[in-house]
């Protein structure tokens, strides 16, 4: 029995990707602060199965936003940082974070137990 | 009646809202992974399960019905697949992706820690701009993942990134606290640095669609293999191991 090769149909219909992002994207001329869009400059070419170096990536693409967008918002004069006195829920509950320096704290005990 | 209230010399806007839902037989990472989203995006609106998979064309009349113009679902198959589909409601598009390598905000590693419902930057690697798919993509990300100011329950502060990039043709998704204080020297001049908050997932687009949950298909990615002929190729090459052994 032949096996009838199944190949796979790519599409890739760049003219209608184009107008459709043409009908919906947001207005060119909202200021930044609409939506907070802050685009890292380099593309991330690392080996993928290297997982150190692979976050590390993601960390310097998220620092370089975090600085740009840190710029951004004192240029429009918006409210970037939290001031120590205002408090609010946070999106990770006191006991959880409890929970996470507690694992932090017996991680560190059984480094020091270890030596 | 919609479009004659709409007054033409208002101040430009964005906004966004999203439905949330998903399929039935979702896993408790994937409702996990859910819960974390909804908490992260004050925008989110989540409703109860679909109950079927055939009649997604209801989706776009849910979204109306709550005053949503996304839509975010996540469907499972197998009890262990996770799809989701980013999609505009009415109009389209729709993004279908494959969900893998989740990691929710409950995971004890990720030490970082925001306001609920703090509006987050959006950062997106130079990657998305060197394809068409991969601007369209970035649109519709902007669209759902960013909180609009308005957005009720938002805060007025920026304490997090989300970073999007564009690796190995998947999207990798992180969220990251952002600390302006040196905590070696906390009176000392701020130094921004980062701490993980999660959640943490990578998303392989499969296909985009014209419409909202359907319509012509614009884009396939040909380098997606469905998870189950992977499990299945690996089953094969067991079995023919055996098979030599045996003889």
């Amino acid at each position: 029995v032949d096996v009838v090769p199944r190949q796979k149909l790519e599409i890739n219909n760049i003219v209608a990707l184009d107008r459709i992002r043409e009908s919906m994207q947001l207005d060119p001329s909202l200021p930044w602060t609409e939506t907070l869009v802050v685009p890292y400059p380099q593309r991330i070419e690392i080996d993928v199965h290297d997982d150190l170096k692979r976050e590390l990536a993601f960390y310097k693409q998220a620092l370089h936003s975090a600085t740009a967008g840190r710029a951004l918002a004192q240029k429009h004069s918006f409210p970037f940082t939290r001031p120590a006195d205002f408090f609010a829920e946070m999106i990770k509950s006191d006991a959880h974070m409890q929970r996470i320096r507690q694992r932090l704290l017996d991680e560190q005990a059984g480094i020091k137990k270890s030596e | 009646e919609a479009e004659s209230s709409a007054p033409a010399a208002k101040k430009k806007k964005n906004k966004q809202r999203v439905l949330m839902l998903s399929s039935r037989g979702i896993t408790h990472r994937m409702r996990h992974l859910m819960n974390d989203l909804e908490a992260l995006l004050p925008h989110i609106k989540k409703d109860a399960k679909l109950d079927s998979k055939n009649h997604l064309h209801l989706l776009p009349e849910l979204a109306d019905l709550h005053n949503c113009n996304n839509a975010l679902y996540f469907e499972a198959r197998r009890h262990e697949d996770l799809y989701m589909w980013a999609a505009k409601t009415p109009n389209g598009p729709s993004i279908k992706l494959h969900v893998q390598n989740v990691h929710t905000m409950d995971e004890l590693k990720m030490t970082g820690n925001c306001l609920k419902g703090s509006r987050g930057i959006l950062s997106f690697d130079a990657a998305f701009d060197e394809s068409e798919w991969g601007k369209l993509t970035k649109e519709v990300f902007t669209h759902i993942f960013g909180v609009p100011p308005q957005a009720r329950r938002a805060k007025p502060f920026v304490d997090h990134v989300l970073t999007f990039s564009l690796l190995d043709s998947k999207v990798w998704f992180r969220n990251f606290q952002i600390i302006e204080k040196d905590p070696l020297q906390p009176n000392g001049p701020p130094q921004v640095s980062l701490v993980e908050i999660g959640p943490r997932f990578v998303m392989t687009p499969i296909r985009i669609f014209e419409g909202a949950f359907g319509g012509a298909t614009v884009f396939s990615n040909p380098e997606f293999v469905p998870p189950a002929v992977v499990r299945s190729a690996v089953r094969r090459e067991k079995g023919e191991r055996y098979k030599e052994r045996k003889l």
